[in-house]
């Protein structure tokens, strides 16, 4: 026998959409026994598929789905006193229907935007999505965002309750309330990127998978035609650009590689490509978000062919749009930073000295990193070692901090 | 040659709470495990059992119905294996992916008279 193979997460993505199809036809209030259905599935099929794979385990899950169907209808009206038949005639055939693949989209598209709910607490929205719609377990969720498992456990707890308590319906809001709910989607998928892109956390496959769930979640509303406006093609260009960097950012021991000492040529060029393309859609209208803008700038970087040959002016010029549009104190360190790359030392003192570190939260180092980046820049050299220490202090990563202090001794010849 | 039965005791997916993903990962270790023993002509048979099960005692025969949950020790399922010895056997069994996951692997060999 050959060793079969399946598609790389094929259970994590079917979980999702089994999950979303049985909300669908049994409603949200029903997610605890659904989900725990749906896992029941895939710990038979595990254990069945042992002895005897199936030619197509793809399709197997589905039937099981809908064989889950069944039992649920029979599970829920039992309580109830009745026994339906629904297993064979037209409601059979509407139910069916619901497992074509474009109604299967429709249902992970509603709970996307029922995870996205108001009445989520913001935090939760993250930790819901990712179980709900991605089929992470607590126990993933909490590594991949460095959290306790008790931790997410409550959120999972909390983002239920309010589910229930406050009667939420699953659907993709229509009229005004459509673009509002849009925004924090998009939102949310960009923080499941973030999470992947920027956590220091080592493990470079958890990283990879959260990046790829939130390019996969995106690449759902660039199907629809409600859901597929530029911000929504922006986003997915934006984090094309990103993920297109995200091998070259970690050396194979692990260490942070900034982005002067990337290996350009080990950028991924199709994520790329695909960024350009979503790009060109994203400005078919005159609609433009703070995605378009970060886009332009990661897609700047990609451009120039060696750290030396970046276009920094272009650069300064998206950042100070950004902060017009959307203005925060990272973007006001990034412009400083970049006004440092072109030289305009006097102006940097200015800009770093506007910004409040506390205002920069857990990246407050970051800021006393710039502090030594200029000082170094200035020759002085006590100033730049009593920076690096400040940010030394406040650091919590240590992947971060092995970066900072290898710049210390390397780049600045401090010690 | 002699056979060997590899009896997989303890391991419950469900009880766990595995992630589908972690179940991916699980089955493609027995996959990998059984395509290796197949391919090395040691594997002779074997079966996964469903975690149902019927207990039947005493004279009256008595039939009670045991859930999986109620079983620390369930047999989850079973190979027969040829192998020279017990080291061997044992050889073998290294690659019983559920170690990790709480699971024991009784080594039993096939008694054969003559």
């Amino acid at each position: 026998m050959m060793e079969p193979k399946m598609i790389d997460h094929l259970f994590r993505h079917q979980f999702g959409k089994m999950v979303s199809i049985l909300t669908r036809i049994f409603g949200l209030e029903h997610l605890d026994t659904i989900e725990d259905a749906v896992q029941d599935t895939f710990v038979k099929a595990t254990i069945a598929w042992r002895d005897h794979v199936p030619d197509n385990p793809e399709a197997w899950l589905t039937q099981a789905a809908k064989n889950r169907t069944i039992d649920l209808f029979r599970k829920f009206n039992a309580e109830k006193g009745r026994i339906p038949k629904i297993d064979h005639g037209p409601a059979s055939m509407a139910i069916y229907d619901l497992f074509l693949d474009n109604e299967i989209e429709d249902s992970q598209l509603r709970m996307i935007f029922a995870a996205c709910h108001p009445a989520l607490n913001s935090k939760d929205q993250l930790s819901f999505s990712l179980k709900t719609i991605s089929g992470f377990s607590s126990k993933e969720i909490a590594s991949a965002l460095l959290l306790k498992e008790e931790t997410v456990k409550k959120r999972l707890t909390r983002a239920r309750k309010a589910i229930q308590t406050q009667g939420i319906s699953f659907e993709i809001p229509q009229g005004n309330d459509l673009p509002r709910r849009l925004n924090r989607v998009l939102e949310v998928i960009y923080l499941i990127f973030n999470e992947g892109f920027h956590s220091n956390r080592q493990d470079i496959l958890i990283r990879q998978e959260l990046c790829g769930e939130a390019i996969r979640l995106c690449k759902m509303l660039l199907k629809n035609t409600f859901t597929n406006n530029s911000a929504a093609y922006a986003l997915f260009a934006l984090m094309c650009f990103h993920a297109a960097r995200l091998e070259s950012k970690v050396s194979p021991t692990n260490e942070i590689i900034d982005l002067e000492h990337q290996d350009r040529s080990q950028w991924h060029r199709p994520l790329i490509t695909l960024g350009n393309h979503a790009m060109i859609k994203a400005v078919e209208n005159d609609e433009y978000s703070s995605y378009h803008i970060e886009a332009a700038i990661a897609a700047e970087h990609l451009h120039a062919h060696s750290f030396k040959a970046t276009n920094w002016e272009k650069i300064l010029m998206w950042y100070k749009k950004l902060y017009d549009l959307q203005p925060s104190p990272m973007t006001l360190l990034n412009i400083a930073m970049v006004t440092l790359q072109l030289g305009d030392l006097e102006e940097v003192h200015q800009l770093l000295i506007a910004i409040d570190s506390k205002d920069l939260e857990q990246r407050a180092y970051l800021y006393f990193g710039a502090w030594a980046e200029y000082y170094v820049q200035k020759g002085q050299k006590t100033e730049a070692l009593d920076s690096i220490d400040q940010a030394l202090e406040l650091v919590k990563n240590e992947a971060e901090r092995q970066f900072l202090i290898k710049k210390k001794t390397n780049h600045y010849g401090l010690r | 040659m002699k056979d060997f039965m590899l009896i997989f005791i303890g391991t419950n997916y469900a009880e766990l709470g595995l992630s589908p993903e972690q179940m991916q990962g699980q089955m493609g270790k027995w996959w990998s495990w059984q395509a290796k023993m197949e391919e090395s002509g040691v594997l002779k048979g074997g079966h996964a059992l469903t975690p149902e099960v019927k207990h039947i005692s005493g004279a009256d025969r008595t039939v009670t119905d045991r859930t999986a949950t109620e079983l620390k020790e369930l047999v989850g399922g079973y190979y027969i294996v040829q192998a020279k010895n017990f080291e061997e056997a044992i050889e073998i069994a290294q690659d019983y992916p559920d170690y990790e996951f709480g699971g024991t692997v009784e080594v039993r060999e096939v008694m054969v008279y003559n």
